[in-house]
């Protein structure tokens, strides 16, 4: 099967419904791929059941009527439950290839959004150990609760939608455990106040705490997790952290699921595919560079790749629904709206670096690996493998390391391991881009490659 | 409601569910053993990224049980090794 369209958007979150129901209202024929089942993406990530899904999420409302909107255009095509698992240029086209044949365009906006950024500790592997994604996702688009006693921890403002929302479905959430001190939203509390909704919105969420008599514990981390005897998560130690995030002092509290999260890192691994100008932003995540238009940088000519939302900078959902609506207009030369979209994208963003600065990631983290902790979990490589590769084979470099121990070369392909061992390896800005290349963007079977007739 | 088995016993669960939340309501957290060290290991990013939550589905290893819908009568099996 091959199918052309005059524009794909790649990811049906807020971003890319933006931009295709702009690209469509603007006039062009668009094709609208997404991994999951229901559109709607991690942030608007439903159940169908009108009610649970209202009381679950801030604004359902919104991304209903914009989920609506999209599946009732006439000019978008809806292309669920489509993995991509490699994209090339071939004569001037862009070729996405999945398990039912090829989609191609000349115009490809690139919505495909962040998962949960984590740092290895020990006992991090033991089921029960999940990430805040995870649980949310349960919640919000299985109406299941991921445990009955749950720590959420970490750092970051998500933690707080995570934690509330698991506590207003019936979880008993033991504690709110947030590495970042009480008071360091101070840092950047101008550009906070500009944003009154987003204030409201945190303050629900506080208030909804407080009716689940939820604890919360600042300048704290989660920094051991440990195993019951059917070997599932039982209890984890929790440290006093200092201003640089080493140990002071630890306790234990016990639980059935302990989520664990540390803001997010963008999905580039198409992008890096198309062989865009990739950059690396204060935090050490690697973005895709966009022009004024929400246009990425590429070699060739013939074609227009555009990024929108988290791949161009962790900034929520706000932020990516501006941004798709500017990629869907320019990617359909209109200039209608444009300038207050702009002028919109700017605040927003200023907005989204405000909050990087209240919760930075500190290198103390390192400090409560143990020789034993898992780094890579894919290939079960512990950081006294990775020592010792350093030591034995005087490995500097992350590649040298991936090299030397399989770490990062198990299926995930290192979208897990591999920013927490540019960390630990204090890899170059380009190293870290290099990095974030995965030339099979999705495992698949060399059977299915030659059913394809690829090979 | 739809039923399946995971070692042998049967479950029932509602239409739509991903087999890992089928598991977690049910009280399972171990979807595998990993091929090294026979750590288990269950659901970790929940969305399909990790590959952690690897299960065996009708015979078939690796599917990821977070992004895999139940389908009546499949038959689930703790992963052992890959």
């Amino acid at each position: 099967m091959e199918v052309r369209y005059q524009v794909i958007v790649l990811g049906g979150g807020p971003a890319g419904l933006n931009a295709a129901k702009y690209a469509a209202n603007s006039g062009c024929e668009v094709g609208l791929i997404d991994a999951g089942t229901r559109l709607g993406g991690q942030y608007w990530r439903h159940t169908g059941r009108e009610e649970f899904d209202q009381s679950v999420h801030h604004n359902f409302d919104q991304g209903s009527l914009l989920m609506d909107a999209v599946r009732a255009n006439p000019r978008i095509t809806i292309h669920g439950d489509t993995t991509i698992w490699s994209v090339s240029v071939i004569n001037d086209e862009i070729v996405l290839r999945t398990k039912d044949g090829a989609l191609i365009t000349q115009r490809l906006i690139l919505a495909t959004g962040a998962y949960d950024r984590t740092l290895p500790f020990p006992g991090w592997d033991i089921p029960g150990v999940m990430t805040p994604g995870a649980a949310q996702s349960l919640l919000k688009g299985q109406g299941v609760l991921a445990g009955k006693r749950i720590i959420v921890a970490g750092t970051g403002p998500f933690l707080l939608p995570v934690s509330s929302g698991l506590s207003s479905h019936g979880a008993k959430v033991v504690g709110l455990i947030e590495a970042s001190g009480k008071y360091s939203w101070a840092k950047s509390s101008l550009e906070l106040l500009r944003n009154p909704a987003k204030a409201f919105e945190a303050l629900g969420y506080l208030l909804e705490l407080r009716r689940g008599k939820v604890e919360m514990r600042f300048r704290q981390a989660i920094i051991a997790a440990h195993p019951g005897t059917d070997g599932a998560l039982e209890s984890v130690t929790i440290a006093n952290i200092d201003s640089e995030w080493k140990i002071r002092s630890t306790y234990k509290l016990s639980c059935d699921v302990a989520a664990v999260g540390w803001g997010f890192t963008a999905d580039t691994a198409i992008a890096s595919s198309l062989g865009l100008t990739l950059e690396v932003d204060a935090e050490g995540s690697v973005t895709v560079v966009v022009d004024d238009d929400q246009r990425a940088t590429q070699s060739n000519g013939a074609i227009q790749i555009y990024a929108v939302g988290e791949l161009t900078g962790i900034g929520g959902s706000d932020l990516a629904l501006v941004e798709g609506a500017v990629a869907g207009l320019a990617v359909a030369d209109s200039t209608r709206d444009l300038k207050l979209l702009r002028k919109r994208r700017r605040k927003l963003r200023r907005f989204a670096q405000a909050l990087t600065k209240v919760y930075p990631l500190l290198p103390g983290w390192k400090s409560w690996l143990s020789a034993e902790t898992t780094i890579c979990r894919c290939e079960e490589i512990s950081y006294s493998d990775i020592n010792r590769a350093r030591e034995e084979f005087d490995a500097h470099d992350a590649r040298s390391i991936k090299l030397l121990t399989r770490c990062g070369m198990g299926l995930c392909q290192g979208r897990i391991c591999g920013r927490s061992i540019a960390d630990i390896m204090n890899s170059t800005p380009q190293e870290r881009i290099n990095s974030a290349a995965r030339p099979i963007l999705t495992p698949i079977t060399l059977g299915e490659v030659a059913q394809e007739g690829l090979l | 409601m739809i039923t399946f088995t995971f070692e042998g016993v049967p479950l029932q669960v509602e239409p739509g569910a991903s087999i890992a939340a089928a598991l977690i309501a049910h009280g399972e957290r171990v979807t595998r053993l990993t091929r090294v060290n026979s750590q288990p290991r269950g659901i970790f990013c929940g969305i399909g990224v990790c590959f952690d939550c690897l299960i065996e589905v009708d015979g078939e290893p690796n599917q990821r049980s977070c992004i895999t819908t139940v389908k009546e009568g499949m038959v689930v099996k703790v992963q052992h090794g890959s």
